[in-house]
């Protein structure tokens, strides 16, 4: 009876497994094939296996560059989305009335109702030398050039931001919202102010949520297309948009191929990190 | 060291307009084991966390050795506190649990570790330095909540039912260590429990609350032998409540309980009419009633319900003659009556406590 049961029910994995299977494990595989090819075995008659799109990574210092710069967006971004989530997510996860906390969260998903695109030239208004920050700087007097907002790093840095704090905030609140207040209340009961409190107990039982949360910011940051090349203006490089060019423009699939590659071992890579450190701060409790 | 603390008429109303805590007047004196004893939802926890500054009344004012600290925040409150739950530090390891206070205070490096060593061989916790909260049991986990709170000294120790996650066995072992504890650092404690038992058992003074409000402040004798309510003699042991009008008879004043049973009021039992009296279950005796015992003031006639066997005791469910259910306690001195079994009761009138509705 039970193993029967317990049969009847693996069958129910089926669909996502195939799912995983099909649109995740063989595209990928495909990639990874395809990166250490010499041309697209679909159209092309000779191909055959090499490293050159990997070398041609490796020594031109501008591919390099381009990795860098789509690392350093993804830092700022995940940094600045912490600083701003970390506050709302607590302030979310302690709030005592139910339509507060309603509130709260609609105003945290609202965003996420309206497309990237939209909300990208919602802030190209905002930000551009005629826009919104602009106008409103010059008519005071501030300023009697344009500031830059875009076609750089910090516009498309703002638009990210703006665009992934949500699930920095929903981690957070998760994590934030499981720790017992009654914690806090007992260092404080010992003479913490709640200042001191919160950096001695709250802070650092909230760390997993805080790499969790910057995790999941940082990759969706690095692979992110639109709000780059919007905000960016074509003037700043990114991964994606490089590998975008490469297939669309230079119908380069291999070296295309490599450059998601190099996109996924730096998720992966971060992956690993979040696990080891994870299971340093957390690793003698779960022992039990 | 420790200090006493008053609760001058505290209210606490919550958003709803709900009277958590309703004007409130309570004594604590120093070196005192106070208990506030109450149902869930009485308002005990709700007053301790005003005392401890987690809550800000509404209304009154908390003084501590006479200074009004109403508005003090918790962290310089100077009190220890022990929670329901211990609420240990799960990151930090029980020396480092129980250096935290310390820590807050500036003290320095080796007197810390000289105090936490001091304290942990006061519970019984020595050699277990290095673990986490997670991998002691909860009895060892209780004493590290109550090593964390003494070792700062506390003026008053704030404990919100600690012992009610622990086992009956290891429950009274706590009992009378906290006890003893209590009375060696001559603390100040502030006790929450719904357990009647246990603040009988600990306390030296007990306030009954109900609904936001204190029923009855007084000794655990006081409290049990001298109910002031129907709610404290209900809540506190088990008891019998007969309620019905004052009439006077040739031998004096007495309650006619309905049904013909009339019980002959102590002397001292003045007031209205209409009023309600305790009498407790093993202030009755039972004899076989096949011999009448002349001497008895006061008495009924009923038939063995049911029999509870507790032991050193044995508690009695009688019906009596009148109609009236109660309850009546013996010594276990061999001889038990069965069910079905007609006794006679016998009580001295002194022994009705009059109430207060």
């Amino acid at each position: 009876m039970a193993v029967a049961r317990t049969n009847g029910l693996a069958l129910l994995l089926l669909p996502s497994a195939l799912l995983f299977a099909l649109f995740f494990f063989v595209p990928i595989g495909l990639m990874a094939v395809m990166s250490l090819l010499t041309g697209n075995p679909v159209v092309a008659a000779n191909v055959a296996f090499t490293a050159r799109h990997y070398l041609r990574i490796v020594n031109d210092p501008y591919y390099l560059e381009v990795i860098w710069t789509t690392i350093r967006i993804g830092l700022w971004t995940t940094l600045i989305s912490l600083l701003i989530g970390y506050p709302l997510a607590h302030w979310m996860a302690r709030i005592r009335s139910r339509a507060g906390h309603a509130a709260l969260l609609m105003a945290v998903l609202a965003p996420m109702l309206t497309g990237v695109v939209v909300r990208t030239f919602a802030w190209m208004a905002l930000l551009s030398d005629k826009g919104v920050i602009n106008q409103i700087l010059a008519s005071l007097g501030l300023t009697t050039k344009p500031v830059q907002l875009m076609y750089n790093e910090t516009g498309i840095v703002v638009g990210l931001v703006h665009i992934y704090v949500p699930f920095m905030v929903l981690t957070l609140t998760g994590v934030i919202g499981r720790i017992d207040e009654r914690l806090e209340q007992a260092a404080e009961s010992l003479g913490a102010s709640p200042l001191r409190s919160f950096l001695e107990v709250t802070l650092p039982l909230s760390l997993p949520g805080i790499l969790a949360g910057s995790l999941l910011v940082f990759a969706l940051s690095i692979s992110a297309y639109v709000t780059p090349i919007l905000l960016g203006g074509f003037q700043i490089m990114t991964l994606p948009i490089l590998i975008y060019q490469q297939i669309s423009a230079n119908f380069n699939i291999g070296f295309a191929a490599a450059l998601g590659m190099v996109l996924l071992l730096v998720s992966l890579l971060l992956i690993v990190a979040y696990n080891r450190v994870l299971g340093l701060v957390s690793g003698q409790h779960e022992l039990q | 060291m420790s200090a006493s603390i008053e609760i001058a008429g505290v209210s606490k109303i919550y958003d709803g307009g709900v009277r958590a805590v309703d004007t409130i007047e309570i004594d604590i004196r120093q070196g005192e084991f106070f208990s506030l004893l109450g149902p869930s939802g009485c308002g005990k926890t709700t007053t301790l966390r005003i005392i401890a500054g987690f809550e800000s009344p509404s209304d009154g004012a908390i003084r501590i050795d006479g200074a009004d600290i109403t508005h003090v925040p918790a962290h310089k409150r100077d009190m220890g506190m022990v929670f329901q739950n211990y609420a240990l530090f799960p990151h930090r390891t029980v020396a480092e649990n129980v250096a935290f206070g310390l820590r807050m205070r500036g003290i320095d490096k080796q007197a810390i570790a000289a105090k936490v060593k001091a304290a942990l061989a006061m519970v019984e916790l020595s050699g277990l330095e290095d673990r986490r909260p997670a991998q002691l049991s909860g009895g060892q986990q209780q004493r590290v909540a109550l090593a964390r709170a003494i070792v700062i000294e506390p003026r008053v120790l704030l404990c919100d039912e600690p012992l009610g996650a622990l086992d009956k066995k290891l429950r009274q072992q706590m009992q009378f260590e906290l006890k003893q504890l209590q009375k060696t650092l001559g603390l100040t404690l502030v006790f929450v429990t719904h357990d009647q038992e246990e603040a009988l058992a600990m306390s030296d003074r007990i306030a009954v609350m109900n609904c936001g409000r204190v029923e009855q402040i007084g000794t655990p004798v006081e409290i049990y032998d001298q109910p002031l309510t129907r709610f404290v003699a209900d809540f506190i042991g088990d008891t019998n409540i007969f309620r019905g009008e004052r009439v006077t008879s040739d031998a004096g004043p007495a309650l006619a309980a309905g049904h013909g049973l009339f019980l002959a009021l102590p002397a001292s039992a003045a007031g209205t009419s209409l009023l309600s009296v305790a009498l407790r279950p093993e202030k009755i005796s039972l004899s076989s009633g096949d011999t009448e015992t002349a001497a008895a003031a006061s008495g009924a006639r009923g038939t063995i319900e049911s029999t509870n066997f507790l032991g050193g005791a044995v508690l009695y469910h009688i019906a009596l003659d009148s109609g009236h259910r109660v309850l009546a306690q013996q010594p276990n001195a061999g001889a038990v009556f069965v069910p079905g079994r007609t006794v006679k009761l016998d009580w001295k009138a002194a022994d009705l406590v009059v109430l207060k509705d």
